[in-house]
């Protein structure tokens, strides 16, 4: 039943997503042709462009229209002339100069805290999101506190392997959006990419709160069981976790070095989350083996 | 009673005991030490005392944030909702970006990609996990 059944379907199943993934040249989407690529170069577009633009890193002078989308990963752009976009502007950590009334769509910014305006509005939005983080870290602590604790236990016993397997597991989460932004036109593409964007968010929230048990147990948590017993505050799940979030929250108010933590911690988070099945310690996969005759 | 039967379960069985000597020789070679157990110079469990709430710390904690994304919030003229909302990406925009991106790393390397990134994630899925609880 396995060798001639289960496998020859899942070979199929995944020659034909592979060919869906590698083809979407069939739907009714944009083509593939008409995108101009810059990648850490000194560039000056002085001639009208149909297609978007893409640049990643270096400068970008534009001086005459882009009738698609301009996406910009870190560089600057400066508008000048008759520089236009008919689409929209999507940046992450680059700098638009003049930018502003020279686009017929929108300007979106990937991570929204470049986009505010002031140091003080940062300081704010991350302050608000710490109160947020608080709230859902005691929810969940109290709803699950076994399985934050056996996750906070696996990310200090193997710190290493949930760091490896948080920066594989969010290359995997981009690259399967890419994957299934290709299949968008189809219409399947956007619940694929909903149910990973649920799938993916769930699972930074959840391995953050054990980060941060795990960071309030590492600063805080009992090393004996007499100071345990000493102790009136400083004891149980839901302080650790409160102990966490605290000092990891001061943490991402210093500038540079905050979001770099949190990057980091998201990285073990995801890491741990998908380690330890949610805190269920049970396996992803089931041994499947062929029963004897 | 078989003498399996005994080795099962020893003390239901006990009275096998008087009828086989093998059993019965067995026993008297096991030694069996009846040491206390001093529970004070166990480690310290991950469990212990890990329902413990601590209310008040919460309470504070909890206020501490609040207040300071008041405070804060009130200085940079935002509203903490409006604040939280904000900082959320763009859907639209998200979009965008994994389709271009796509676009320009080009299908067949997607594929590729896709392919040996969630084989090598498969992989690492299969670890049992380490750290362990009662």
């Amino acid at each position: 039943m396995y060798k001639r059944v289960i496998v020859p379907m899942t070979a199929l199943a995944a020659l034909l997503t592979l060919f869906a993934v590698v083809s979407p040249t069939g739907a009714k989407g944009q083509s593939r042709g008409e995108d101009v690529i810059f990648a850490n170069k000194n560039v000056t577009i002085n001639t009208p462009v149909v297609g978007t633009v893409q640049m990643y890193g270096g400068t970008l002078h534009v001086n005459e229209v882009i009738h698609g989308d301009l996406m910009v990963i870190s560089g600057t752009v400066i508008f000048a002339g008759r520089g236009r976009v008919l689409g929209n502007i999507i940046h992450a950590g680059a700098v638009l100069q003049g930018a502003e009334g020279r686009t017929e769509g929108r300007i979106y910014p990937l991570a929204s805290l470049e986009g505010a305006a002031s140091a003080l509005t940062k300081t704010a939005i991350v302050a608000s999101l710490l109160l947020v983080w608080m709230i859902t870290a005691v929810v969940v602590t109290l709803m699950s506190g076994r399985e934050i604790r056996v996750s906070s236990q696996e990310v200090r016993s193997s710190a290493l392997h949930c760091f490896v397997l948080g920066l594989v597991a969010m290359t995997s989460f981009v690259l399967t959006a890419i994957a299934f932004s290709y299949l968008v036109p189809y219409v399947v593409g956007i619940p694929l990419l909903a149910a990973l964007a649920v799938f993916g968010v769930l699972t930074k929230v959840f391995g953050m709160i054990a980060l941060f048990h795990a960071v309030g147990t590492l600063v805080a948590g009992s090393r004996s069981r007499e100071q345990l017993s000493r102790r009136k505050w400083l004891r149980g799940d839901l302080a650790m976790v409160v102990i966490g979030v605290l000092l990891l929250g001061a943490i991402r108010f210093i500038p540079v070095i905050g979001p770099m933590v949190w990057s980091l911690a998201s990285i073990f988070g995801i890491g741990v989350a998908l380690a330890t099945k949610f805190g269920r310690r049970e396996p992803w996969f089931l041994a499947f083996r062929a029963a004897n005759a | 009673m078989t003498c399996e039967d005994y080795l099962e379960d020893p003390e239901t069985n006990a009275s096998h005991l008087a009828s086989c000597s093998i059993c019965a020789t067995l026993e008297e070679e096991i030694e069996i030490r009846h040491r206390p157990v001093a529970v004070d110079a166990l480690p310290l469990a991950p469990w212990e005392g890990a329902k413990y709430r601590t209310w008040p710390l919460v309470g504070a904690g909890l206020l501490a944030v609040f207040a300071l994304a008041i405070v804060l919030s009130a200085a940079a003229e935002v509203s903490p909702l409006t604040a939280v909302t904000s900082s959320m990406p763009s859907v639209q925009a998200l979009l965008t970006f994994f389709q271009l991106t796509g676009r320009a790393m080009g299908a067949p390397v997607v594929a590729v990609l896709f392919v040996v990134i969630n084989a090598v994630l498969i992989l690492l899925l299969r670890r049992p996990p380490k750290g362990a609880d009662v």
